[in-house]
């Protein structure tokens, strides 16, 4: 049985509601995020701008729902904020704006934006002398911009220890482009690269521990082997259901299987 | 000893980095010899990154998050039309302050031909919201203007040049977002930026030898545009000419046109970059090519006032 079905539930109810959203994408993503908040991100809801919080930037920002479920959950925004999700006067939407929604440290949604700046705040607040740690979640979609390799070049050079960077491989990118060895690619680019089942829980935290390590030099990379709509059977893999909204039917046969 | 702009730079950050624990210099592997003392006196807050300058770009974004104050350093091409995208994204949507800090805008670099040339630097940031778009033409312009803008938390892009004007400036305050009049006259109003003050002064002084009295308004400041000078002085001379080392598109032409209405007597002229330069040569040449010499600015002058 897959595990967060509550918030894969309210994932689906936000895109059903709204008529907007990637459902697959945030089902793929939901469990590493969760497993981040509940024991890695340290971060306070009541002060979401603290100088001492640890950072989480979702780089493949069309996951937003999945990042809005948790943080709804973790006390940053409120049922209020998610039952106006991509509507007029709302502060959350398809795509994550950081300039209103407490908790989201970056604005994201053109791929190969979030993975560098996430590079930056982890550069700064090691001139800077801080403990902070920051985690970043791309997709292997995302890993095929120009500017993930870039900043990732960057990272390791300027050993980064202070970063984890997860990517989420659920196989998006094979379809393009089959040539995918993803745990090949960042070794080469001198991560220390672990591999975990992206939907277990204790998989995800026992590489998540290697980012605790404070003497640690290398950044970490944790590829998490996920699947695309993980959790309704439906939904899961690739095809139509990218960015779609459930109709009526559909919306009872999610609450069926999530219940 | 007159030192390079280039050199006018990396001494403001060696001075500022003195005063501004926060200040923080990216380089694309260029300026990395004359930015030494900076990064003998700050090592940790020096970095020749690589070459790779959108992520450099995003990269600076991070640093802006935590409360850094980054300047980005590399040739204009690369830093601006290259990352164009980051640079949208990352500061402006998030409301993120940078210093991007270009050499070799326009043909600069006019031995190296087409791939180091850049006219649409300018415009394409004046076209974010909030964005200031800086043009010096001399050292004193880039350090006053630096000096008062670099810690807001805005997009500044300073534009240097390797061919500053020799226009001296000293008697003037240099301010954001204020045109200088470097020269009053009656008849005739020439508007320009940068390094093109030079040619536009030489052009005027031939103007007044043939008893046409012509007014210099030098734009320090792209944007945002001074347009309460450029009305103060075509009140008296009420004729136009922009010379700008700039595409013809969206450059100080258009924002000059917006100040104008009602108070032209005669159709104003444009001298800018109209298509890309393909061949090589000295500056002088290439602006020659591009229709930005002493020559036709004294032409289209004269033409504009139907001498």
């Amino acid at each position: 049985m897959v595990d967060n079905r509550d918030l894969r539930l309210r994932i689906a109810q936000m895109v059903k509601d709204s008529g907007e959203g990637h459902i697959p994408s945030s089902f793929s993503i939901v469990d590493v995020i969760e497993v981040l908040y509940q024991s890695y991100v340290r971060s306070d809801p009541a002060n979401p701008e603290s100088s001492t919080r640890d950072f989480f930037i979702l780089s493949k920002g069309h996951g937003a729902s999945a990042l809005y479920a948790v943080l709804e959950k973790h006390g940053f925004i409120t049922s209020m904020d998610i039952s106006r999700y991509s509507k007029i006067g709302g502060i959350l939407g398809g795509h994550p704006d950081s300039t209103r929604v407490p908790g989201a440290e970056a604005s994201t949604g053109s791929l190969g934006h979030g993975f560098p700046m996430s590079v930056g705040i982890a550069l700064g607040l090691k001139i800077q002398e801080r403990e902070n740690r920051v985690y970043c979640l791309v997709g292997d979609g995302e890993c095929q911009e120009g500017t993930i390799w870039e900043a990732a070049n960057i990272a390791s050079n300027r050993s980064l220890g202070n970063l984890t960077t997860i990517v989420d491989w659920n196989g998006s990118a094979a379809q393009l482009m089959p040539v995918d060895d993803l745990p090949g690619k960042w070794r080469a680019f001198g991560w220390d690269v672990r591999e975990v089942d992206g939907h277990d829980i204790q998989s995800i935290s026992g590489a998540l521990d290697g980012s605790l390590d404070i003497n640690r030099q290398k950044p970490l990379c944790i590829i998490a082997h996920t699947i695309k709509g993980k959790g309704v059977s439906f939904i899961e893999g690739h095809g139509r259901w990218h960015h779609r909204v459930p109709n009526p039917a559909e919306w009872s046969a999610i609450e069926k299987e999530l219940a | 000893m007159t030192i390079s702009m280039r050199e006018a730079f990396a001494e403001t950050m060696l001075m500022t980095g003195r005063i501004d624990p926060n200040l923080v210099v990216l380089v694309g592997d260029i300026s990395h010899g004359i930015l030494q003392p900076f990064a003998d006196e700050n090592p940790s807050r020096y970095f020749n990154i690589g070459i790779c300058e959108p992520a450099t770009v995003s990269i600076a974004a991070g640093l802006s998050k935590v409360g850094l104050v980054p300047v980005v350093h590399t040739i204009a091409p690369f830093l601006i039309e290259r990352s164009f995208e980051q640079i949208k994204l990352d500061f402006g949507y998030q409301q993120l302050g940078v210093n991007l800090i270009s050499v070799g805008s326009t043909f600069d670099y006019a031995q190296l031909g087409c791939s180091h040339h850049c006219y649409s630097d300018a415009s394409l940031i004046a076209h974010l919201p909030g964005s200031r778009v800086f043009i010096p033409g001399s050292n004193q312009e880039f350090i006053s203007l630096f000096d008062q803008a670099y810690r807001d938390p805005v997009i500044n892009y300073f534009r240097l040049t390797e061919n500053p004007h020799a226009v001296d400036l000293s008697e003037y305050s240099i301010e954001i977002g204020k045109a200088i009049n470097v020269r009053h006259g009656l008849d005739l109003t020439l508007v320009t930026t940068g390094s093109m003050l030079g040619p536009v002064s030489e052009a005027a002084d031939i103007l007044e030898g043939e008893n046409i009295s012509t007014e210099v308004i030098h734009y320090p400041t792209f944007k945002p545009f001074d347009a309460e000078s450029l009305v103060r002085s075509l009140e008296k001379t009420r004729h136009l000419v922009v010379i700008e080392e700039l595409s013809s598109s969206d450059g100080l032409f258009n924002r000059a046109l917006a100040a104008s209405f009602g108070l032209l007597d005669a159709a104003p002229r444009q001298l800018a970059i109209e298509g890309f330069i393909h061949g090589y040569g000295s500056v002088k040449d290439l602006r020659e090519d591009a229709g930005l010499s002493v020559e036709l600015i004294v032409q289209a002058s004269k033409e504009t006032i139907n001498k």
